[in-house]
């Protein structure tokens, strides 16, 4: 029991934050699951426009990135920030009203998305009012983190506080300018942008999404919680550091590459395939890093299923960061895009890393936030498996999937006459759309199998009275 | 050549000089204890307790 971290550091709000990122990932892979069962098995639309494919999938994308991502970012920020720091956040009010102001856009969210009020800007699909909710929460994330840095009582800001700046910097900069819109009612509103400034706009938004926040939010996660867990110290600062300037002046030239052959200048395209592909040493720098960090004690692996979760996504990390950049290049570009390769692309990112190392932050958070251990390291062992299955098995039959459908689209007979109709390549997918269903739900059990681990640890501190203890119990030591 | 695009290629050569920069500083032989020694923060959380300024 850390009495110390209790009283010192405002852990409630990280506690909160944590348990709803469980709640978000049960949510957010249910949806997720059902509309990938809805692609196979149309019938489970049930002729409900609430219940559509178009309809639901934001509300999944929402819900995973914005949700369960967005509280995982919000506890483990406002976490390791208290810890590196020595200091209490610089204001408890105001991280509760980055929680509760986070979790109102949520409940909207999952309001206004199935009626059909979009802006249909992908990742970026919620109307106006709700839009400057983002801002006004995501500044006063912001404002928080800063001014808890400002405070701090160390010389040094440790590199998983730069990757969190480096987030919530970039983040506020790219949905304000993304989300520029003239407003016409309260729940409808158009685009400044048109035309192929628009797509300019929307994927400069969509590709620097994934790369600050679900890449370099959790690469903040990454340098403090895989030391920790694995109680040793990253293994090189040096290229820590040459990974975060990298990062940051890298990501942003990306977005172009996923406007290959459209109305986009042909150079646009090729400027963000070469620095995509550039962008291949820093980020398998980072995944060596993390990885290397348990250079001698790999045996660690073996009992540590927490640890486990976060080197495996590490491997995910290494392997989306590969295979991202060689889509990007206009030859392979011209067979994969439009195809579910991209699908799968984005869940090995997406279920193999940013959830993985999540889930590992999630599981050291409870402990350490609840003063107890978890209720059983048996679910954890099957959730990591869980965890593992499910997203191979989504990410190959995506694969397979998308490369078929590519080559089907562009297969041409001796007549230059295209030798499949669109319709033989949908039926050519329905066994692959079950495959993927099937995969996504083995990752959805490992997810609930986590909330009731989680729920019955929380259950298990609170009758054993853990937090009040630890809130009470008088410090007679000072550790130097 | 637009002024726009003098702009953008002035701050693409400055971007590009800040990260050779950066490389150098982080490489730089005379700066590793320095920056190596930061690698054990995540560890030593509790020694902020005395409230003395630590690290770099």
């Amino acid at each position: 029991m850390d009495a110390r971290a209790e009283q010192k550091y405002n852990l409630d709000v990280v506690r909160w934050f944590a348990v709803m990122a469980v709640v978000y990932l049960v949510v957010g892979a249910s949806v997720g699951v059902y509309i990938a069962s809805e692609l196979a098995w149309p019938v489970l639309n049930f002729d409900s426009p609430y219940l559509s494919f178009g309809r639901l999938r934001p509300v999944h994308t929402n819900a995973v990135i914005f949700a369960f991502g967005g509280c995982t970012l919000m506890a483990t920020a406002f976490y390791s920030v208290q810890r590196t720091c020595g200091v209490r956040l610089w204001s408890d009010k105001m991280a509760w009203f980055t929680f509760w102001g986070w979790n109102l856009v949520i409940v909207l969210a999952v309001i206004t998305l199935p009626l059909g009020l979009t802006q249909s800007k992908e990742y970026a699909e919620l109307e106006w009012p709700i839009d400057i909710l983002i801002a006004v929460v995501w500044l006063s994330y912001l404002f928080n983190f800063v001014m808890t840095l400002a405070t701090r009582k160390s010389s040094h800001i440790y590199v998983s506080n730069w990757f969190f700046l480096s987030m919530m910097i970039m983040i506020t900069y790219l949905h304000v300018v993304n989300s520029l819109a003239i407003p016409v009612s309260l729940f409808k509103s158009y685009s400044i942008f048109a035309g192929v400034q628009d797509a300019m706009i929307q994927w400069w938004w969509g590709h620097n999404a994934v790369g600050f926040y679900l890449t370099a939010g959790f690469l903040g996660i990454m340098y403090y919680f895989v030391p920790k867990q694995a109680n040793r110290p990253v293994y090189s600062y040096r290229l820590s550091v040459i990974h975060f300037w990298a990062l940051s002046f890298g990501y942003v030239w990306l977005g172009a590459h996923h406007l290959q052959y459209t109305a986009l200048p042909d150079w646009t395209g090729s400027l963000g395939a070469a620095i995509s592909l550039a962008m291949i040493i820093p980020s398998w720098g980072g995944a060596l890093n993390g990885m290397m960090t348990l250079s001698g004690a790999w045996d660690k692996l073996r009992t540590d299923y927490v640890l486990r979760f976060m080197i495996m996504s590490l491997a995910f990390y290494a392997m989306s960061t590969f295979e991202g950049p060689v889509m990007a290049i206009k030859t392979v570009n011209a067979l994969s895009h439009y195809t579910d390769w991209t699908v799968g692309h984005v869940h090995s990112g997406a279920l193999g890393w940013v959830a993985m190392v999540g889930i590992g932050a999630l599981y050291h958070l409870v402990t350490r936030c609840f003063h107890t251990e978890m209720y059983s390291v048996k679910l954890i062992n099957l959730h990591f498996w869980a965890a593992t299955i499910g997203a191979v098995i989504y990410v190959v039959s995506m694969w397979v999937s998308g490369i078929m459908q590519g080559l089907m689209w562009r297969a041409y007979d001796d007549y230059g006459t295209l030798a499949y109709t669109f319709a033989e390549s949908v039926e050519a997918m329905h066994p692959y759309y079950a495959m993927r269903a099937v995969g996504g739900g083995i990752f959805l059990f490992g997810a609930a199998i986590m909330l009731f681990n989680v729920v019955m640890t929380v259950r298990k501190s609170f009758a054993e009275g853990r937090v009040e203890q630890a809130r009470t119990a008088t410090l007679t030591t000072v550790t130097a | 050549m637009t002024t726009n695009d003098w702009v953008g290629v002035g701050l693409t050569v400055v971007v590009f000089l800040l990260i050779l920069a950066a490389y150098v500083y982080a490489l730089y032989p005379k700066n590793r204890e320095k920056l190596e020694a930061q690698r054990f923060i995540p560890l030593d959380d509790d020694k902020f307790d005395d409230g003395e300024k630590h690290g770099g």
